[in-house]
């Protein structure tokens, strides 16, 4: 009797463990030979929806790959990202930008793109730099960006104040105009967010003849430039051109265009990525303008330069780099993928698919190509971009900044804190 | 066939011989080693699965915390240096403070809330099952993420809470967002929880035998001395058995704060949970050895302190016989 039971419950177990192992199905392979390839990137429904045609497009004229496209929003992505390379998870195409590359390319997590065929002969040189670190091309521009100033003239036009002329006005006009309007507009309206970001702390510096980092990877701005820049952003604050302090805070953990008080009408300026010109505009829902950052005439060095807005990368662990070689081709290269994303992730950085999809530009596309050409010849230096480590700094200035912004430290002792933990940072 | 196989998956416990006996009577069931084969037998899933997943990576990251590991390069030994670092580490120790505040503060409210509602519902309240439904629905709800983003909604600076203000002609500040106050939503949000030791603490209080009321009540005893002379002292075991469920839970917090506060544990570390500080260290700054060396840090710490409520249960938790 008893063996018939310890049988029976054999058999039970052995059913529950066949159902268990038929979940756990799965491979990046399907039977038919299909290569499937994952694609990570961040960006809002508009660039998913864009995203998703171009990956359609490249479908159709590649039969045997399959993209599956994976994305999040800004804040979130490179968290995951850094998760899924952990678990040995990490799509084969993907996005990065800034110090990102470095971070990844560094620590081995990259593909040298020499050892895929993948053309880069039409790719602008700046742009192209942004991806090559200790001799190894790591990764390919998607387009080219700038820092700029977004203008909403509708804003300034209900405060009464004049747009400025983006070619010669001073840091002093900047806090001139901007108080005018914390004035002149309405509650809830502000001249604009808290400006204190890294890329904008780069352009600062660099004007001054500074830069956040060395070519050799330490810190390189003074402690004398943070503490005029936050003893200008705390006049603003005061001033009520920027909102107050925990309004700032809320917003840095929404970086979506269409959260910013930009995107949502409620401000007259903001410091952003050309390439976001066409979402900001969309979000408001009025004609936006871009002009160049406060400051460029007159400083020892433009601090603004063209920087490669995103950068497409290979796993080093994929399993198909060929595969992922011939769709990032597609992404750079392809006039018919240009035509599809335009200007979403910057001018593209290709020069005949830029020349390509010029007549199907629209309105911000065309400004922000204006834009980036009108700046080319009046750039500043390429920009170094920081070692591995500092991908940490746009937290630590975060941090920091909030502690300004809340009155719990004078710029001075900021500056000095700001300093020590990116240092620490960058030796890690 | 269904009751031919309960004993069989009974577990494998220590039955009292009066039982036993019976049992053997029985024919149908098999006895002795036996029938602890076939337990563990149906156990073996599990253990699988908690050697795969529990207690391998419990210690990989035992031997990860001394290492320096980035994630994309083999562990480097480091012997103590993890631990040494973490002495020094000005974020660490203000991640320290705001979980001792967060978890100091919120687990106790949580716990009188809960208490009270069950005192409450416990009174013979028509439709019980309907309010202990709805009461029992945040612990439910509260870790999700979306919970998280309708906190950072109701407590934005355009938030519900705003709005109310502003009735009022106050204008409040953004209350997710300012140092003073983010920590503050999040306990709010974990008190909200209350519903889990609820529902425990209702089924303790219908243990307690109405005759002790009754003669309680004889003797002139009023509702308050009733409460704290006879329902306290019954439920000092479920007080306890809460307490240190709850406790363990809240040193684990994660999801509501790195939700609320953008993943930052926002403005300036106000919301820096322990855990959300390890994340960080480990996923964002490629820090894993120390990541680990925090978690079993955290773990010392959580042993200590259940270590600690044990000790200290002898003197008010009172078992009855």
């Amino acid at each position: 009797m008893s063996r018939r039971s310890t049988r029976l419950a054999a058999l039970c177990l052995a059913g529950v463990m066949l159902a268990a192992s038929a979940c756990g199905g799965g491979s990046s392979e399907s039977d038919d030979g299909t290569v499937e390839l994952r694609f990570g990137w961040w960006g809002n429904n508009d660039r998913a929806d864009a995203t998703q045609k171009v990956i359609d497009a490249f479908q159709a004229r590649n039969p045997g790959i399959k993209v599956k496209g994976s994305y999040t929003d800004f804040n979130s992505y490179f968290d995951r990202l850094a998760t899924e390379v952990a678990a040995g998870r990490a799509p084969d195409v993907i996005t990065l930008g800034g110090a990102y590359p470095r971070e990844y390319g560094d620590r081995g997590a990259l593909l040298d793109l020499s050892k895929v065929n993948l053309k880069m002969d039409k790719i602008g040189a700046a742009a192209l730099g942004n991806g090559k670190f200790g001799g190894v091309q790591y990764g390919v521009p998607s387009g080219v960006n700038a820092i700029a100033t977004v203008i909403n003239p509708a804003v300034f036009e209900k405060a009464g104040v004049e747009v400025p002329d983006g070619d010669t006005w001073t840091w002093d006009d900047f806090e001139r105009i901007t108080k005018e309007l914390a004035g002149k507009l309405p509650k809830g309206t502000f001249a604009l967010a808290d400006p204190t970001r890294t890329d904008m702390l780069d352009v600062y510096s660099r004007q001054r003849g500074e830069a956040l980092y060395t070519a050799d990877g330490k810190v390189a701005i003074s402690a004398k430039t943070l503490v005029d820049w936050w003893t200008m952003t705390l006049g603003l604050r005061d001033a009520g051109a920027t909102p107050p302090a925990s309004q700032t805070a809320e917003l840095i953990t929404q970086p979506a265009p269409e959260q910013s008080l930009m995107g949502r009408g409620l401000a007259a300026m903001q410091f952003d990525w050309s390439n976001q010109l066409t979402a900001l505009t969309k979000a408001a829902g009025a004609p936006l303008k871009l002009i160049r950052v406060p400051g460029e005439t007159g400083a020892t060095q433009p601090g603004m330069w063209l920087q490669a807005s995103q950068i497409y990368s290979i796993n080093a662990r994929s399993e198909h780099p060929e595969e992922a070689a011939k769709f990032v081709d597609f992404l750079v290269n392809s006039a018919d993928a240009g035509k599809i994303i335009l200007a979403d992730r910057g001018i593209p950085a290709n020069s005949d698919v830029r020349e390509g999809i010029a007549s199907v530009l629209g309105e911000e596309e065309k400004a922000q190509a204006e834009f980036i050409d009108g700046l080319t010849p009046k750039a500043g230096p390429p920009l170094v971009i920081g070692p591995a480590g500092s991908t940490d700094t746009p937290k630590i200035l975060d941090r920091v900044n909030a502690e300004v912004l809340f009155d719990r430290q004078k710029p001075a002792e900021a500056a000095a804190d700001f300093l020590q933990q990116v240092g620490t940072a960058i030796q890690q | 066939m269904s009751n031919r196989l309960t004993p069989a998956i009974a577990p494998p416990e220590r039955e009292p011989p009066l039982a036993r006996g019976r049992r053997r009577r029985r024919r149908s069931s098999p006895s002795g080693p036996a029938r602890d084969r076939i337990g563990y037998l149906f156990l073996t899933p599990w253990f699988i699965g908690m050697a795969l997943f529990t207690v391998g990576p419990i210690l990989a990251s035992l031997y990860l915390s001394f290492t320096e590991y980035t994630l994309l390069k083999p562990p480097e030994w480091l012997g103590l240096d993890n631990y040494r670092q973490m002495l020094e580490d000005p974020r660490l120790h203000k991640s320290l403070a705001v979980t001792f505040v967060y978890v100091f503060v919120s687990v106790p409210v949580q716990l009188v809330l809960a208490l009270a509602l069950a005192l409450l519902l416990n009174r013979g309240v028509r439709g019980l099952g309907f309010y202990r439904s709805v009461y029992y629905l945040p612990s439910l709800l509260a870790g999700s993420v979306s919970v998280a983003i309708l906190w950072r909604q109701i407590f934005g600076k355009e938030g519900l809470v705003n709005q109310v203000l502003a009735t009022a002609g106050i204008e409040g500040v953004s209350w997710v967002a300012h140092p003073d106050f983010a920590l503050g939503t999040l306990i709010v949000l974990n008190a909200w929880t209350f519903g889990a030791p609820m529902v425990i603490f209702l089924a303790g209080l219908r243990q307690i035998p109405h005759s002790y009321y009754e003669a309680a009540e004889v003797d002139g005893a009023g509702p308050v001395s009733r409460f704290f002379r006879i329902t306290l002292p019954l439920l000092t075991p479920i007080i306890f058995f809460n307490l240190v469920l709850q406790l363990i839970g809240a040193f684990q917090s994660f999801t509501q704060a790195f939700v609320i506060s953008g993943g930052r544990g926002g403005p300036s570390d106000a919301t820096l949970l322990y855990t959300l500080y390890l994340y960080e260290r480990g996923f964002g700054s490629f820090d894993m050895g120390y990541a680990s060396a925090m978690a079993w840090v955290l773990l010392a710490i959580i042993a200590v302190l259940t270590g600690l409520n044990f000790l200290f249960a002898k003197r008010w938790v009172f078992y009855g016989n």
